[in-house]
């Protein structure tokens, strides 16, 4: 970063963080249809739609709402031969799902809250087109929990269970395509308190929540199953929402990167304060660049298009400053701009440059009547879109002289924020008259072992390494090892086959993520009742993998190694003992190491390694 | 003092203390509060303690949706003027807290203001007939509606959109049908997803219906979504029009046939293209002097025949004017109950038969059991729709001297003279 200092306890950082998880239930939240995701390839139908503000049951509209709908867009939804009419919004919901339910109050529990009496299901307004009905549903399920880091305690201070939203495939020329396979997944949102002090307890926090997640064992996993929003101000900022944060590696990054941003606005401000600083009216200067070699500009002003530019009075050098790596104030007024469809703005501390001459910025200057304390920006673009986008960035501008505005905010991937949109308020929220109050019971809910009592019980139960206890105990397996461990599998052979085996097997391009659950639970099935030695089970695997429509059993064939049952094993490993007759006559049990690798040789990794060592044992001592 | 709708309270309950509006409840058990986030969530009224903050912080409940801006909208002297008549109906619709259900409440006025949308189209003028939800429709109320347009016209309107519920409107939209010799385009439009919804079709619905009441034909039509994308709605004839599904934005097909338009619709165009089907006969502007007949004869009634039929299920038709019959297939009632209707027939009711089927016409001389329904003095309906040869039979029983033979013939497109369902 900087050589300043940005000590975020010193700045009075407060931070909480909204973690929301999908649930691997069976069914959506609000229909029957499976929460299975597709290629888009597969779609076999689309749907068509515009959406429109509209007010709360108190008769208010939502601030971000309404802004998002002043960008007119078509929003087009991919359809599956999975989805039904309640995800397409052609049917009105069914009641909320039993075992979300009941998934959602066992993870309350595990954060120590309180479930409410009767649940509501609210209309949560979202009109960038990623619900089907211009609302997510979300329930406020319970209140006022805790979890315990290094740093002291962080309270939680609600759970909701909602749907989660449709997935972007991607922008369109009128608007953004979205998959509806993901709509109405269910998901969990869970907001702490704002307790959390350092970017390191920030990080902390997330990664006991996800643990206490995943000890559920219906959680879903992989990339964008969970994902954390991160609120952040400082003593002089303001609230500040991020969203999208992918990794819990990038919480403390984010963080303190908001810190430094919301320092810097602060600073920015006093000075503004001090220079008399204010934000103009925009003006028309498209004379200014008439013979322009800008490509941008003169490529705005060949397709019909104007620039339109606006004194910043007081701003000369401001808008240059850098306020996160590779971010200025120029690039905040940038992104509002940007919101209104415009490609961004130029501004006088940055130029001349991109092709706009010392002699256009002097022109430009006057145009705008800016003095030499004075910074300007410019949007070139189409005459509405250059009118919104202008007048946005003029708007960014003057919040800039009363310091941080509170916002919600993207995550980059490189640890820096992009302005969304403004703060979602209370107005979004409005009953869901569709679906009736539910009255949660959690008192027939089990609570269930955590991963950290995992890892010790799998230690000290079935006797696996640590190492190999907390693979499987945080692998996305989990649930199928106690499964199969309960079924009589040994432990450390389901471990080892769950765990090492298959990434052994991946490690050689085995698409083992094409093995399901049903696979990998026959597979150690036919092991368990001898019909497979342990020897072949990469092998099967790998023909399952590649072939995920055979059974099991006939995965055995097609790998060459059914039929071998003990008798043949004895025939066998009598062959061999009789080979090598003079051997065992001579050195009696001495004999066996070497006899045991030609017989394993001569039934190729038909047969189980205790089986054969056992018979060998048996056929030396009939010698003997 | 004890809290009511609308007053900030804190609530504690087992160790969770919640501030908020108290919002109505839909039980007697519980407390239901609005938090500062915007969540509502229900707490037991028995266990919670609750100390009133702030009384009539909020106002919550009836009236909460009446405020905003009065419209005051421009009059355009190049724009054509636009009836808009409101009977209730989920295109300008709210939720009722106390139910939980979605009531209607706003009167025309307000459907401008909630669809900003049709803002430029035309002037309009604003009416309410009534303001009930479609089940509820009654004859009555048809009459109402035809003396309501009967007056826009007069009062210079280009063209009337009647916003209506969409249970009932195929009947309402036949009642106007044959209730009206109309000079301008009469268009039912409604939505099938609450218009309390960002998705809602009321926006689309009622900007395709006011550019459909703006076009060229005279009809009375239904405007509604013709797929389930917001990309055009279709026009129906109003006596062709079923609902056919409970909850798509498509559910209205013409029965029988294509329907008789389209409105192409496209927000960023700023485009809505009205078009009719080239081999459909329609009236156009200048063929029809305005006319009304708006009497109806209620007593009569619609009934379908199912196997297992009570015969004792028919008792009630006695000394009815009129009764219409959903018979299988061409048009067929179990043997045992020719003798019913034909003592009906004897006792000067007006029998009509029409068929379950929907799609196609009854035909009564193919079957010995159509024959003796014929014998008995049922009157063959033709194609026209089961709902259609109801309210056709109302009024002809208080129109025209033989509502029999009326039966027969078409007069408002609800029977084909030949059967073309391709066209």
């Amino acid at each position: 970063m900087t050589d300043r200092s940005f000590d975020p306890e010193e700045l009075g950082l407060v931070a909480g963080l909204e973690i929301h998880q999908q649930l691997d239930t069976a069914t959506k939240l609000f229909c029957d249809s499976p929460t299975t995701l597709h290629d888009p390839e597969e779609s076999q139908r689309t749907i068509t739609r515009y959406l429109h503000p509209t007010k709360s049951e108190l008769g208010e509209i939502d601030e971000a709402a309404l802004e998002e709908s002043q960008v007119d867009r078509t929003f087009e939804y991919l359809a599956y031969d999975t989805t039904c009419l309640v995800e397409e919004d052609d049917e009105p919901p069914h009641e909320l799902d039993g075992e979300a339910l009941e998934v959602a109050m066992q993870i309350a529990d595990l954060l120590d809250m309180h479930v409410v009496d009767q649940a509501h299901v609210m209309r949560k307004i979202v009109i960038d087109g990623s619900n089907t009905s211009g609302f997510q549903r979300s329930t406020l399920l319970a209140q006022e929990g805790e979890i315990e880091t290094e740093d002291g305690p962080v309270g939680i201070e609600d759970l909701m269970l909602e749907e989660e939203s449709a997935k972007r495939v991607e922008e369109t020329d009128e608007g953004v395509r979205y998959s509806l396979d993901r709509l109405g997944i269910p998901l969990v949102e869970i907001g702490t308190k704002p307790d959390i002090s350092t970017p390191a307890q920030a990080r902390e926090a997330a990664q006991r929540i996800g643990m206490l997640l995943r000890s559920t064992g219906t959680v879903k996993r992989g990339l964008g199953t969970i994902r954390q929003d991160v609120n952040v101000s400082i003593a002089e900022g303001a609230r500040v929402e991020i969203k999208g944060v992918q990794a819990l590696d990038q919480i403390a990054e984010i963080v303190e990167t908001e810190v430094r941003r919301q320092k810097e606005l602060v600073d920015i401000a006093a000075e503004l304060d001090e220079r008399g600083a204010a934000a103009g009216d925009p003006v028309d200067v498209t004379d200014a660049f008439a013979d322009t070699d800008s490509g941008v500009i003169a490529g705005a002003l060949n397709s019909g298009g104007v620039v339109h530019a606006v004194r910043l009075a007081g701003f000369d050098g401001l808008v240059g400053t850098e306020i996160a790596p590779d971010r200025r104030l120029g690039t905040e007024l940038s992104d509002h701009a940007k919101r209104h469809g415009a490609g961004g703005i130029f501004h006088t501390d940055e130029l001349p440059a991109y092709g706009v001459t010392d002699a256009e910025v002097d022109a430009l200057r006057e145009a705008v009547d800016a003095g030499e304390d004075d910074a300007v920006a410019l949007v070139a673009d189409d005459p509405e879109t250059a009118e919104l986008a202008i007048e946005a960035a003029a708007e960014r501008a003057e919040t800039a002289i009363d310091g941080v505005p509170e916002e919600t905010r993207g995550a980059n991937d490189d640890g820096t924020t992009r302005y969304m949109r403004p703060l979602p308020g209370a107005a979004r929220l409005y009953p869901e008259t569709d679906v009736p109050p539910v009255e949660p019971d959690p008192s027939e809910v089990e609570t269930p072992e955590l991963l950290t009592e995992k890892v010790d019980r799998y230690q000290a139960e079935y006797g696996l390494g640590a190492g190999l206890a907390e693979q499987v105990a945080y692998g996305r397996r989990m649930p199928l090892f106690e499964s199969v461990v309960a079924d009589g599998v040994d432990p450390t052979f389901a471990a080892t086959t769950l765990e090492s085996t298959l990434t052994e097997l991946r490690r050689h391009d085995v698409p083992v993520g094409e093995l399901t659950d049903d696979h990998l639970r026959d597979v150690l099935g036919l092991v368990e009742d001898g019909d497979l030695a342990k020897e072949g089970v990469g092998d099967v695997l790998t023909v399952l993998a590649e072939d995920p429509g055979l059974s099991a059993p006939e995965a055995v064939e097609e790998a060459g190694l059914s039929g071998v049952n003990e008798d043949e094993v004895r025939e066998a490993v009598a062959e061999v003992v009789e080979r090598n007759a003079e051997q065992v006559d001579a050195e009696g049990m001495g004999a066996f190491s070497g006899l045991m690798g030609e017989a394993m040789g001569a039934l190729r990794g038909k047969a189980d390694g205790e089986v054969v060592s056992d018979v060998l044992r048996e056929e030396i001592q009939k010698r003997a | 003092m004890t809290p009511s709708p609308g007053d900030r309270v804190r609530v504690e309950r087992a160790g969770v203390t919640d501030e908020g509006v108290l919002m109505p409840s839909s039980d007697e058990e519980h407390l239901v509060l609005k938090l500062e986030g915007g969540y509502n969530v229900g707490v037991d009224r028995a266990d919670a303690a609750v100390e009133v903050l702030e009384g009539g912080a909020r106002d919550v409940g009836e009236d909460a949706d009446e405020e905003g801006d009065a419209s005051v909208v421009a009059f355009d002297d190049d724009l054509p003027t636009v009836a808009l008549i409101s009977t209730g109906g989920t295109i300008a619709s709210t939720v009722d807290y106390r139910t939980g259900a979605v009531t209607a409440r706003f009167d025309a006025e307000d459907v401008l203001r909630a669809v900003p949308d049709l803002a430029g189209r035309a002037n309009y003028r604003g009416r309410v007939v009534a303001n009930i939800l479609s089940e509820n429709m009654d004859p009555e109320t048809w009459t109402d509606l035809a003396e309501a347009v009967r007056e826009e016209i007069e009062a210079g309107a280009d063209g009337v959109v009647v916003m209506h519920g969409t249970d009932t409107m195929q009947y309402s939209a036949s009642a106007l049908s044959f209730m009206l010799d109309t000079p301008v385009p009469v268009v039912f439009t409604g939505s099938q997803r609450s218009a309390d919804r960002p998705s809602s079709d009321n926006v689309m619905n009622a900007v395709c219906a006011v550019e459909a009441a703006t076009s060229d034909c005279t009809e009375v039509l239904v405007c509604m979504h013709g797929t389930p994308s917001d990309d055009h709605c279709a026009l129906h004839r109003g006596t062709r029009v079923r609902k056919n599904h409970t909850s798509r934005r498509d559910a209205f097909e013409t029965v029988g046939a294509e329907p008789l338009g389209r409105v192409d619709y496209d927000p960023h165009e700023d485009r809505v293209d009205v078009s009719f089907r080239e081999r459909k006969a329609y009236a156009r502007r200048g063929d029809t002097d305005l006319a009304v007949a708006s009497d109806l004869a209620e007593d009569v009634e619609l009934v379908k025949f199912t196997p297992g039929m009570d015969p004792a299920a028919l008792d009630y038709l006695n000394g009815k004017s009129g009764v219409v019959i959903e018979g299988t297939g061409l048009g067929h009632v179990h043997t045992d109950l020719i003798p019913r209707f034909e003592a009906l027939v004897d006792d000067g009711t007006t029998v009509v038969m029409t068929s379950q089927c929907l799609e196609g016409r009854v035909c009564d001389r193919v079957y010995d059991t159509g024959r003796d329904l014929l014998d008995a003095g049922v009157v063959e309906a033709g194609d026209t729709l089961p709902g259609t040869a109801k309210v056709k039979l109302m009024w002809a029983l208080a129109n025209v001297a033989d509502s029999a033979e009326a039966m027969g013939c078409d007069l408002a497109g609800e029977l084909t003279e030949e059967s073309k369902p391709w066209v």
